[in-house]
């Protein structure tokens, strides 16, 4: 095991990390940027190093100086969470390069997994089903149309370096296909610096559903069921939870063998997630590969009793997986709610600022895993994520009631948060019935007149 | 400084728990001691004739000192980064400043490595070394004082 590890992140996820390591005996190492100072990861990590000014490119995206800080404490590995640095195949291999060990995947199987054309062919080869489109990169609208006559409107353009919701456009004609072409390719050069786009066949409505794998580097290698992650806003996620209740014994058999058949397919090691969609006909098609773990990675954490960090870690240390498919048995049913200091009111607004007064939910079966306190000042810098209010119940129902417990007793007094939203949902009759859709969280804003 | 003035530094002094207190400024140097037990000496910043000051550096989030600090005529060379410090361009060759020199805003005054690159760092203040904050081989944080420096 290692002795120090270093904490490439921030906020929720970071606390996280250095709760896991402490349970493990393994000294921390918190790196934080200037306006991090007071934050929570640095209070309780055992050793804290202020590496770069506010900006994320001088500080958490900052390869040289993450590298020296972990060079002045002399660490064994980096944990890198989730966004900033965790898919940086070039990050992993500079780690590897100066004999820290990267938690997570080999650089070769991020960059691999980290281009979509490129997955996609991986999926294919692994025979996983795989959204019908395109064959890689299309150039022009020529290539697009020839592609639209062998699957049809609706489309979809998607930017190839991309994810999280940007660089993708949606095309129902020909005359919408130009645009939507040109204005994807644009994006993603803004936002990826690589124009490159591919096309798919548009399913309406699907469920985003997605699959979590453990693999360790002796050939071993689980799944722990499925996530629904269907509520979300501009293709960012709200709400999760797991199991999805869309999702038959049958689909999860399907599904779940072929998430391990990718992960033998590319030689995964580690944690990671694979992304389906599942159409109203129960078909699923493979979207892409998370390298890394995940903000939800709790709702399965709480439904099969596990704690998939200090797996990582373990792995990453040399260690068998001490998961074992047998007995990984799914009790009852885990909620996720994402409290983010942004306004339902006001289209989501982010509100950074200071925290005066804040009370965090707790009794049986409720976790929260946040970085905030009272007094607390939220940085604009970053992501707008508070807290991670998860619920557990012997059903969904219990744990939708929990869910509603938890809201009401989660107060926040300095910014707005997303809690409003939270509990309009958990009262909403599509969300209790589960029919909803990839548009409900937009339906729910128009319900109550928000902007 | 007259009469009044004082009158108004003793008052300062007794409201604030002060044994101790001394000020330099335009040539004036004027230090006050109470008599017996010294209680807890704290800094003090009274308002002052505005001194140049070329871009000066807040000090960086370090504890403050029970010890006067030199906010009047001093600015601060803060790390821009994290590295490794070094006072001179090799371990046998002289420092790039040493204490007492005068620098410019272009000089360096020492090296910041990581990753094996060695960054030269310019004092971007203009002044006199008054001190060398931080230790030769060392590593440094960003916003660490690495140098003080008496402003001209």
């Amino acid at each position: 095991m290692f002795e120090r590890v270093l904490i490439a992140n921030r906020g929720e996820i970071a606390v996280r990390i250095i709760r896991a390591c402490k349970e493990l005996g393994v000294q921390t190492i918190a790196v934080y940027s200037k306006a991090d100072q007071h934050a929570m990861h640095v209070q309780l990590a055992d050793e804290a190093i202020c590496i770069g000014n506010s900006a994320s490119a001088e500080s958490y995206l900052h390869v040289p100086s993450i590298i020296k800080a972990a060079e002045i404490f002399d660490v064994e590995a980096i944990h890198p969470g989730y966004g900033f640095l965790a898919e940086d195949a070039h990050f992993a291999e500079i780690c590897e390069s100066c004999r820290v060990k990267f938690i997570g995947p080999q650089p070769e199987v991020i960059r691999r997994m980290g281009d979509k054309a490129e997955a996609l062919r991986a999926a294919k080869g692994a025979g996983v089903p795989v959204i019908p489109g395109s064959d890689g990169v299309v150039a022009d609208k020529t290539e697009a149309l020839k592609v639209v006559e062998q699957i049809k409107y609706p489309v979809m353009i998607k930017a190839a370096a991309g994810g999280g919701g940007r660089g993708m456009r949606v095309a129902h004609t020909d005359v919408a296909l130009s645009n939507a072409l040109a204005t994807a390719q644009a994006e993603a050069e803004a936002a990826f610096g690589n124009p490159a786009v591919y096309i798919e066949k548009y399913l309406e409505n699907p469920r985003h559903v997605e699959v979590q794998v453990v693999a360790d580097a002796k050939g071993n290698a689980v799944h722990l069921g499925e996530r629904d992650c269907s509520v979300q806003r501009r293709h960012q996620k709200l709400i999760e939870e797991a199991p999805s209740p869309a999702v038959t014994p049958s689909i999860r058999r399907a599904m779940t063998k072929m998430a391990l058949k990718l992960v033998q397919e590319v030689g995964y090691v580690n944690a990671g997630t694979i992304e389906f969609l599942l159409d109203k006909d129960s078909n699923f098609y493979f979207i892409e590969m998370n390298t890394r773990i995940q903000v939800e990675h709790t709702v399965t954490e709480m439904i099969y009793g596990v704690d998939l960090i200090k797996e990582q870690i373990r792995i990453a240390a040399g260690e068998k997986l001490s998961l074992d498919q047998r007995s990984l048995v799914v009790r009852g049913h885990a909620i996720e709610c994402r409290v983010n200091a942004e306004d339902p009111v006001n289209g989501f607004k982010p509100t950074p600022g200071t925290i005066r007064f804040c009370s965090l939910p707790a009794g049986p079966n409720v976790r929260v895993d946040a970085h905030i306190y009272s007094g607390y000042s939220v940085p604009p810098h970053y992501d707008s994520l508070l807290a991670k209010l998860c619920t557990w119940g012997h059903d969904r129902d219990e744990a939708i009631r929990t869910m509603r417990r938890a809201l009401d007793e989660f107060y926040v007094e300095g910014v707005a948060t997303t809690i409003p939203f939270h509990k309009h949902v958990m009262h909403h009759p599509k969300f209790i019935g589960a029919t909803f859709g990839n548009h409900f969280a937009d339906e729910v804003v128009r319900d109550q007149g928000w902007s | 400084m007259d009469l009044k003035e004082i009158k108004q530094i003793l008052r300062l002094m007794e409201e604030n728990g002060l044994a101790e207190f001394e000020l330099e400024r335009d040539g004036l140097r004027i230090a006050l001691r109470k008599a017996g037990p010294a209680p807890m000496t704290v800094p003090v910043a009274l308002p002052q004739a505005p001194v140049p000051v070329a871009p000066a550096e807040t000090p960086a989030p370090a504890a403050d000192t029970g010890e006067a600090t030199h906010q009047d005529t001093s600015a601060y060379i803060n790390s821009p980064m994290v590295g490794t410090f070094y006072v001179a361009p090799s371990p046998d060759a002289p420092s790039f400043v040493d204490v007492g020199q005068t620098v410019g805003k272009d000089d360096v005054v020492c090296i910041l490595e990581a990753m094996k690159v060695m960054n030269e760092i310019k004092a971007e203040v203009e002044g006199e070394i008054a001190e060398v904050l931080a230790e030769n081989g060392e590593p440094v944080e960003y916003g660490q004082p690495l140098f003080r420096v008496k402003i001209a």
